[in-house]
């Protein structure tokens, strides 16, 4: 079903992604890591090889908000952002959330000021964590590619209609040529059928749209969000699955790697978890029972899957790539609430790294195995660890 | 006076711009000044003028005031507006032996049938007090003075410099309202027996979050005519059509959108919306336009 192997960068991959998906209304502002997604767009309208309506606008806020209203009248909407823009459009993906628009968006995970950092991690995909979005992670050009792909189908679920961030790394997936394979046209135009909004800002069929939620009824509202979004699970199940009938690529919310034996497992998120794979297939050749697993949904959170994924481990080595200053690391922190209730879970530590584009190696990861082997054995699981820092 | 454990509550029904929350304010500060414990504060919404308003005072004696909720089993109700009394249930959750204060031109004798409930009922006319001392119909301080008199929740003398604080060069007609109203009050006590049915009032009720659409899209436009703002208003307009030169300006600038034209080409309100806010009154420049008291 798929096309032959193309070299591409990710971000191209994503363009692609965009015009195979035919999104009819695009808002964005540029930013690294971002910029070449949204360029590539911009010349996919400008040459006429989508049809779409691209709004160039003056900041991420504003984008966000044009996303609100292409989407409110019914256009499948497509944005992408990173870093500081993420955090400029903050409110507004509350409100998007909130309308439940399906809008789409890539982010390219970049960290956050100050100092000015342009390179990845995950502090900007922590920092919205409570937005009420859809959120999975990639891990390759591929991956982005799918699961742009597939974020459409969901989001527009009409049991499920959210909006979706596809979380990429910065630079490491969205400036990285690796070989990717495209679908036909006319396979995602089955896959993704043309989308009705229930409904939409229509002049001829008035609704109304973000009134206003007075204590009576604001609870309310946010408990139907809450179910809506923990009910996404299963149409982004049921989606993957389809996905992966007609391109073989299969995705799920919580994937291991190399986990069958291993007693101790190594999680982590985003793309430097093909990295880790190089330093698990290494330690495993050298007989020890070390595995991966890695979120690749983060909104709603896969409490079952995880439990599942870990329910043979006894220690549990948790890679965080943000900091939640003052408190504990963000993943680790919602990992150990996920395992907490259970009467038989893995020891946990919790490690901090990669901050701002800092890179970690083959050789790092197995470091940092061994070195969350060490802690558990001496028992320190009390504290995390900020890892590769200069003393 | 003996200190009390006890915290009296407070439900003042108003609306929006007749000054409850000052009312209550002010009240709560000169409590405080006695060296007693108070508390003020309103069911805080989307402030209109006109609409029906809620607001709420904690007093004791000796017990510091924790409680951060709505009272919902007042020791007292005060109410602002006398029309109020027909579209809300302004004695709901009342304590067996509690106060009403009401604003009204009615005696005691023709208005305390509309109470069922063995309560005190301190009547006053504080509109025309408020007109006569302050020069316009805001009643909020001619209440206060009703309220102390009905009960002894502060003395009088206490509310001269939250007055003077609050309103400066207008304290004095302000107190002076208040004083009069002390004065003026008249007090029943009520039997308790019921003498009419009782009311019912509509209570507005509230989808659960299954029933709300994706997004709390509400599918209806335009439900906003299903509210009776016209409910509101203590002032009506009367247009003057000798002076009336058909000009539009009322029309344009009502904030309700309630002024039609009629087939004479007159500009009239629709009642059933005209919240009394004046507005087109003071925009027409042939001051064509009136606003008259309601009954
Ligand atoms: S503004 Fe005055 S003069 Fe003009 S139409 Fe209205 S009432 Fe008549
Ligand atoms: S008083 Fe006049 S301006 Fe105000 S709502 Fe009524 S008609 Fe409209």
């Amino acid at each position: 079903m798929t096309t032959k192997r193309i070299g591409m960068e990710g971000s191209f991959a994503i363009a692609e992604a965009i015009k195979l998906a035919r999104v009819e209304a695009i808002a964005a502002y540029p930013i690294t890591p971002q910029t070449h997604i949204v360029e590539r767009l911009a010349e996919f309208v400008a040459n006429g090889e989508l049809d779409a309506e691209y709004i160039p606008v003056e900041s991420e806020h504003s984008a966000m908000s044009a996303c609100l209203g292409t989407s409110a009248v019914g256009a499948r909407t497509f944005t992408a952002t990173a870093s500081q823009g993420l955090e400029l459009m903050h409110e507004v993906l509350y409100v998007a959330s909130g309308l439940r628009l399906p809008i789409v968006m890539t982010v390219a995970n970049r960290a956050l000021s100050a100092p000015l950092s342009i390179w990845t991690d995950h502090s900007d995909a922590m920092a919205i964590r409570d937005c009420g979005w859809i959120q999975i992670f990639a891990e390759n050009a591929q991956q982005a590619f799918d699961l742009v792909l597939c974020a459409f189908r969901i989001a527009e679920d009409l049991t499920v209609l959210l909006p979706t961030i596809v979380h990429i790394d910065g630079f490491y997936i969205s400036h990285t040529i690796e070989s990717v394979e495209l679908l036909e046209q006319k396979v995602v135009d089955k896959f993704l059928p043309e989308y009705r909004h229930p409904y939409p800002l229509n002049p001829d069929k008035p609704v109304t749209m973000g009134a206003f939620g007075p204590p009576p009824i604001y609870t309310e509202t946010k408990k139907a969000h809450e179910v809506a979004l923990r009910d996404s699970k299963k149409v982004i199940l049921k989606v993957w699955q389809e996905f992966g009938k007609l391109s073989g690529s299969h995705y799920a919310p919580v994937e291991s790697y190399k986990t069958e034996d291993a007693d101790v497992l190594l999680l982590c998120m985003g793309s430097f978890s093909e990295t880790a794979m190089m330093s698990i297939d290494k330690m495993q050749a050298e007989g020890q029972k070390v595995g991966l697993i890695r979120l690749r949904l983060w909104r709603p959170f896969p409490t079952e899957e995880l439990r599942q994924a870990v329910s043979k481990a006894q220690l549990l080595i948790v890679f965080d790539r943000a900091l939640s200053l003052g408190g504990a690391p963000p993943v680790c922190s919602e990992i150990q609430a996920a395992l907490y209730p259970l009467k038989t879970k893995p020891k946990i530590v919790s490690f901090v790294g990669s901050l701002g584009g800092r890179e970690i190696s083959i050789q790092g990861f197995e470091e940092l195995i061994n070195n969350g082997m060490n802690r558990a054995k001496r028992g320190k699981l009390d504290e995390f660890e900020i890892i590769g820092v200069r003393e | 006076m003996e200190k009390r454990d006890k915290i009296i509550e407070i439900r003042w029904h108003g609306r929006g711009g007749q000054g409850a929350v000052t009312s209550a304010e002010l009240l709560a500060l000169a409590a405080i000044e006695e060296g007693k414990f108070a508390q003020a504060f309103p069911s805080f919404g989307p402030e209109r003028r006109g609409a029906p308003v809620l607001v709420f005072n904690r007093v004791s004696d000796k017990t510091p005031i924790r409680a951060r909720v709505s009272v919902i089993n007042p020791d007292i109700v005060v109410i602002l507006d006398p029309g109020l009394i027909y579209i809300t249930d302004v004695t709901a959750g009342l304590k067996e032996g509690g106060v009403i204060v009401i604003n009204t031109t009615k005696a005691v004798v023709d208005i305390k049938s509309e109470f069922n409930g063995s309560w005190k009922l301190a009547v006053v006319n504080a509109t025309s007090i408020a007109r006569d001392t302050i020069g316009v119909p805001i009643v909020n301080t001619t209440m206060l003075g009703a309220l102390v008199k009905a009960t002894d929740i502060i003395e009088l003398e206490s509310l001269a410099e939250p007055l003077k604080e609050r309103f400066g060069a207008r304290a004095k007609g302000n107190s002076d309202a208040c004083h009069r109203a002390y004065k003026e009050t008249e007090i029943a006590e009520l039997s308790g027996v019921v003498k009419k049915p009782t009311k019912t009032f509509e209570t507005e009720t509230f989808p659960s979050w299954q029933e709300l659409l994706p997004g709390s899209v509400i599918p209806e436009a335009g439900n906003a005519k299903q509210y009776r703002t016209g409910d509101w208003k203590s002032e009506s307009p009367i247009w003057d059509h000798q002076k009336c030169i058909k000009c539009g300006i009322c029309y344009l600038f009502c904030p309700e959108g309630c002024i039609g034209q009629n087939k004479d080409g007159y500009f009239e309100a629709n009642p059933y919306y005209c919240k009394g806010c004046g507005i087109c009154a003071r925009e027409c420049w042939t001051e064509a336009i009136k606003m008259v008291e309601e009954e």
